[in-house]
Parts: C-alpha cells; sequence; structure tokens
C-alpha cells in the first residue's frame, strides 16, 4: 500500500505541493497529467530517490522516511529506460535480480531473452523500454513505479505488454503506480486514477469516477470532454424518477434536478451540485443526432445545424451550431454515413440529464 | 538576395578563416620547427646523454606519482560539485580554480612558504626525516599543485555527463550510494576520467615556474632545458626541448585515441 499525506517535495524549480492520495495494496494506480505536471518526481518520491520536504510517506504501513531506495522493494522503470550502457541486455536484467528463476521469467515474459547477447547501444527505443521492465521485474519488487512505459512501443506490442504487465501485476500481488498522459490506458490498466497538474492533485478516484465525474472544467477538458460550458446552475427541487435511468448505484451522485443556463440555451441535469455559477460538461459520446424530432426520453434536445464533419475511422465527430453555442457529438462513421450528416444539414441533438455533468 | 548582401558574409568566411589559420600556424609553427631541427638528435642524445636520459624519467615518475595522487584525492571533489547542491559550493570551485590563475613562480613561492624547512608543515616532515624542497617531493608537489585543478574540472564535467537517474535505478535495483557509483557512475564516466588525467599528467610534465623555485635539483626536463640554455646557448637546448616535446606528443596522441573511440561508438 502507498500513502501519501500532504507531501511537499522540490526538484530544481519544480515543486510538488500538498500531494495525498493512497493506493491499496495489490492495486494498480494510473497518474495521470501533461507533461510538467510532476508525474515523474511523484515517482521519485516514492522511489526515496527525492526526499520529501514536508508530509508524510507510508509503504505497507511503514513510514518510508529515512528508508533507503534498496530497501523499498521498489521496481522502477523510466520512460527513457536508463539501461546501463556499459553492460549487456542480460547483464541490465540481472543488475539486481532476485533469483536466476525470477531473471528468466521476467525476460521471458517481457521478450528480451533474444535479445541477451546484444549491446544496449544498438536497441531501439521499444527495445530499451522493455529491458528496462524486465529489468526492474527481476528484481521481484513489492512496488513497481513506471513512468510512461510503453511509450515507445508500437501498438501491437504495446497492447501484449500491457497484458503482460497487468498479468504480472496480479499473479505476483504487486502494487503498481503507473504514469501516463494518455487516458485510454488510465482506464484500461488503472484501479485507481490520479490528476496531476502544477504539482497538485486535482482529483483521483476510480478511472470512470473522474472520466465521468470531472472535478473541474479543466479536468474535464484535459480529459478530452468536447462540450464544457460556463454558466449559472438553478435547483429544480428532487428528481422525477423518469430523468435517472442509469443501472442502480452507476453514478448515483444525487438525484436533484437543475435547469443549466448557457448562452441562451437551457440544459437539463440530474445530481448532487450547488446553484449558481459552473460548468457543464458533456461528452460527446452521450449526444445522439437525428434528422427529424425522435421521439425518446432524452431531456435535452436542441434543433441545430452541423458545422463540421471529422471522420477518424471507425468514429465520426459532429460539431452542431446550436443558437450559436457549438455542440460536439460522436457517432460511428457508418451512422454518420447513413444519416447523411453534411456541412450545413438541419439536425436535431439530444441527451440525457444524467449526461450532464455540473461541476 | 543580391550580389552586395552575399559579398558580406563570404568576406567574413574568408577573415575568420584567414585569422584561424594564421593563429594555428602559430602555434604549430616553434614545435614543429623545433622538433624538425632537433628531434633527431634529440632522440640521438637519449642513448648517449645520461643526465637528459635521467631527466625525462624524472620527469615522467614525478608526473606519473602527482596524477595518481591527484586523481586519487580530486575524484570524490569534482564528483560532489558535479552532483550535490551544499553551502560554499561556488566558492570551493574558485579555490580549487585559482592554482590556474597564478602565475607559477608565485605558486612555487606559496608552496616554498608551506612546505620549506622555515615552515611549520616543512619543518615536521623534517623531523621524521623527510625533506620536501629539493627532492623530487617537491617536484611532485608544485606538479600537483599547478596540474590538480584540470584533473577536477574534467572530472566534475564527466561526472555531470552521467545522468543521476542512471544511479538512482541502480539505487532501486538494491545498491548502496557507494555499490552504484561503484558499478554504474564510475565506468560511465570512465573515459572521462581517464582524459582529466591525462591532460593533468600533461600539464604536470610540462611545468617548470614553481618547480624551479621548489626543486632545482634533481632536474626535470624543463628545468633541464633552461638550464643547458642558460648555460651552454641553444645548441645546447634545443635536443632537451625536442626531446620533452616529443615526450609531451604521448598524451596527446591518447586523447585523441580516446576521443575517436568516444566519437565511433555515439
Amino acid at each position: 500500500m502507498i500513502r501519501l499525506e500532504s507531501i511537499d517535495a522540490r526538484k530544481g524549480r519544480f515543486t510538488l505541493a500538498d500531494v495525498s492520495f493512497s493506493l491499496e495494496k495489490g492495486s494498480f494506480g494510473v497518474v495521470i497529467g501533461p507533461a510538467g505536471s510532476g508525474k515523474t518526481t511523484l515517482l521519485e518520491v516514492v522511489a526515496g530517490l527525492l526526499p520529501p520536504s514536508a508530509g508524510t510517506l507510508r509503504l505497507d504501513g511503514t513510514d518510508a522516511r529515512g528508508l533507503a531506495p534498496e530497501s523499498r522493494g521498489v521496481g522502477l522503470v523510466y520512460q527513457h529506460a536508463f539501461l546501463f550502457p556499459h553492460l549487456s541486455v542480460r547483464e541490465n536484467v540481472a543488475y539486481g535480480a532476485a533469483d536466476p528463476e525470477t531473471l528468466e521469467e521476467a525476460a521471458e515474459r517481457m521478450g528480451v531473452t533474444p535479445l541477451f547477447t546484444r549491446e544496449v547501444r544498438g536497441l531501439s527505443g521499444g527495445e530499451r523500454q522493455l529491458v528496462a521492465l524486465a529489468r526492474a521485474l527481476a528484481r521481484r519488487p513489492r512496488l513497481l513505479l513506471l513512468d510512461e512505459p510503453f511509450s515507445a512501443l508500437d501498438p501491437r506490442r504495446r497492447a501484449v505488454i500491457r497484458r503482460e504487465v497487468r498479468a504480472l501485476h496480479r499473479e505476483w500481488g504487486l502494487t503498481t503506480l503507473q504514469v501516463t498522459h494518455d487516458f485510454a490506458e488510465a482506464g484500461m490498466l488503472g484501479d485507481q486514477a490520479i490528476l496531476l497538474d502544477g504539482g497538485r492533485v486535482l482529483q483521483s478516484g476510480t478511472p470512470a469516477e473522474v472520466f465521468r465525474r470531472p472535478a473541474s472544467p479543466y479536468v474535464a477538458e484535459f480529459l478530452g470532454a468536447e462540450n464544457v460550458l460556463g454558466g449559472v446552475a438553478r435547483d429544480l427541487g428532487e428528481a422525477a424518477p423518469d430523468w435517472i435511468d442509469s443501472a442502480p448505484g452507476e453514478f448515483a451522485h444525487g438525484h436533484r434536478a437543475f435547469a443549466f443556463e448557457t448562452d441562451g440555451l437551457t440544459l437539463y441535469a440530474v445530481g448532487d451540485f450547488a446553484s449558481g455559477a459552473g460548468h457543464a460538461v458533456i461528452r460527446a459520446e452521450e449526444i445522439t443526432i437525428a434528422r427529424d424530432q425522435s421521439h425518446d426520453s432524452a431531456r435535452n434536445r436542441f434543433a441545430g445545424r452541423v458545422l463540421e464533419v471529422a471522420t477518424l475511422g471507425a468514429l465520426t465527430r459532429v460539431t452542431i451550431d446550436v443558437r450559436g453555442t457549438p455542440l460536439v457529438a460522436a457517432l460511428t462513421t457508418r451512422s454518420a454515413t447513413e444519416l447523411g450528416i453534411v456541412p450545413g444539414l438541419a439536425v436535431v441533438a439530444t441527451f440525457k440529464a444524467m449526461a450532464v455533468h455540473l461541476c | 538576395m543580391t550580389s552586395d548582401s552575399r559579398l558580406v558574409p563570404r568576406l567574413l568566411s574568408v577573415l575568420a578563416a584567414l585569422a584561424g589559420s594564421l593563429l594555428l600556424l602559430f602555434l604549430a609553427a616553434p614545435l614543429v620547427e623545433l622538433v624538425g631541427t632537433s628531434g633527431g638528435e634529440g632522440l640521438r642524445r637519449l642513448g648517449a646523454d645520461a643526465e637528459l636520459r635521467d631527466s625525462l624519467l624524472l620527469t615522467a615518475l614525478c608526473a606519473t606519482t602527482a596524477t595518481l595522487v591527484g586523481v586519487l584525492g580530486a575524484t570524490p571533489l569534482a564528483y560532489l560539485l558535479a552532483r550535490r547542491e551544499f553551502p560554499g559550493r561556488a566558492v570551493l570551485a574558485a579555490i580549487l580554480d585559482l592554482p590556474l590563475l597564478i602565475p607559477h613562480p608565485v605558486a612555487g613561492i606559496a608552496l616554498l612558504l608551506l612546505l620549506g624547512r622555515e615552515s611549520a608543515l616543512g619543518g615536521a616532515a623534517l623531523g621524521v626525516g623527510l625533506r620536501i624542497v629539493g627532492t623530487p617531493i617537491g617536484i611532485i608537489a608544485a606538479m600537483l599543485f599547478v596540474s590538480a585543478p584540470l584533473f577536477v574540472s574534467g572530472a566534475r564535467e564527466a561526472f555531470a555527463k552521467v545522468d543521476p537517474r542512471y544511479e538512482g535505478v541502480a539505487r532501486t535495483l538494491g545498491d548502496t550510494p557507494w555499490r552504484a557509483f561503484y558499478r554504474v557512475t564510475l565506468p560511465l564516466a570512465s573515459r572521462g576520467l581517464l582524459a582529466s588525467s591525462v591532460v593533468m599528467w600533461a600539464r604536470a610534465v610540462s611545468e617548470f615556474g614553481a618547480i624551479v623555485i621548489l626543486t632545482y635539483n634533481p632536474k626535470v626536463a624543463s628545468v633541464l632545458s633552461y638550464d643547458r640554455f642558460t648555460s651552454y646557448g641553444l645548441s645546447e637546448a634545443l635536443p632537451v626541448a625536442a626531446a620533452l616535446a616529443l615526450l609531451a606528443l604521448l598524451p596527446l596522441t591518447i586523447l585523441r585515441a580516446l576521443r575517436a573511440e568516444s566519437r565511433s561508438e555515439r
């Protein structure tokens, strides 16, 4: 288990400030944040390479202050691998190996055994990352710290290794903390997501929770929400049952109904928010498009005109102008083709009150 | 672009090339002339002139000892300066650079004050039967004083080039700080350390000003060359000077080889 309480740390001019979160033993945590947000610094604090200037760090219940990196049972993989260039690949993997069997298993599962006789200087970026992963795993750490460890792998290899790391995490009962800037990866791997920016934790929780209920418009935009609208929320009282249609307990974040006024539009939302100025977040995939006034149960229904159509493989993003406010909807390319979506077309955009998150 | 606007950069390029060539000629010509006219004689004299042979041997041995002492003492200092932030770091760096800035006879006088028989340290050394001034120990002290800062500077750069994250990874793989230094940092900085020690050795070999004040006799090659010049004139000094120049070519060749190897591995 990793537990950080109000951790401050300084590295050059960069500071981590008041960082708190805890990660249960055996769980997979993912730290997400833009470049320069302090993700790597956070891993170095946990690894014991950077002493915090304030706060408490506990590893498996033990106060880690004064605990040297070599005594923490951590395995650290940097994005740029930092393989020892004066050693061969095998010597790198064997550097801190717990025993020959673990060395062989780690190398085999990361697929680096065929590289054993190679010199580090001749490896590609992806191969370096695999060797660095094998080297850290060969020590059989209790705590695995990964800094963008798959970034140089090709998509196919990335999927395979991601699965393998997740499997080893489960089989060996590791507690893993991985840094990424890719929210999709966080969603695939993590039991817990920690959002970091400017050296501070903006939000932490399950990836689904963070994705669906961003704590701020900044978090929403960082996580790829296309529709973030500023306005004023008004409490309408207890929401009628037909406003709430999610699975029981799925997004049970309150049952009050709200009207949210933004640029002449009124959106309806359900949740547990405070009235007043704020932001409404609607994910593009929650918005459906029809060519006429369809009759579904969606509480929000707006007529508009298609401004822009962007097709990216199987998905198409459609920007609709609703009385001067752009709304972005994501639909399958097949649906977009069937609907004959083209710029200038009059359409109706609908979404449920449950799909509107106020923050 | 007009022909006028092209003319200025071309003119500047020609001037820069001319200035560079003149400087190169100025630096190389005296040594080429020296080795060209007296190199053969210098080598021939090595067989016949016992004083010259002993002098070159003494120079090489004293320079090697000074370099070994310097490497042992200065490596931790260089590592400290490259890796750690601490109060007084800038002052320490300045102190280490100081011997490079003062005239070498002044360095010799300062060493004489510290190590002469009248000084506390020199007196104490004499008390245990160790004479510094006028012995090879004095030569080594003078060589160490003027050349060690070059090693510190080069070694500091060599350590700074090794990303501390290599050490960090080694620590997470079970190494203590010492073990990580020995297994990772030292091998990665080794080429830079070796190059710095070669530079230090070369500087020690060529020292004259501080040595001549501390230990005139026994004579190192630079002092012998000066002595022959003042006692017998240019014709007697030339072979000694040429032999010393040839000795200096040795570290230069090693440095070139190290740099070529480093480039081929990049």
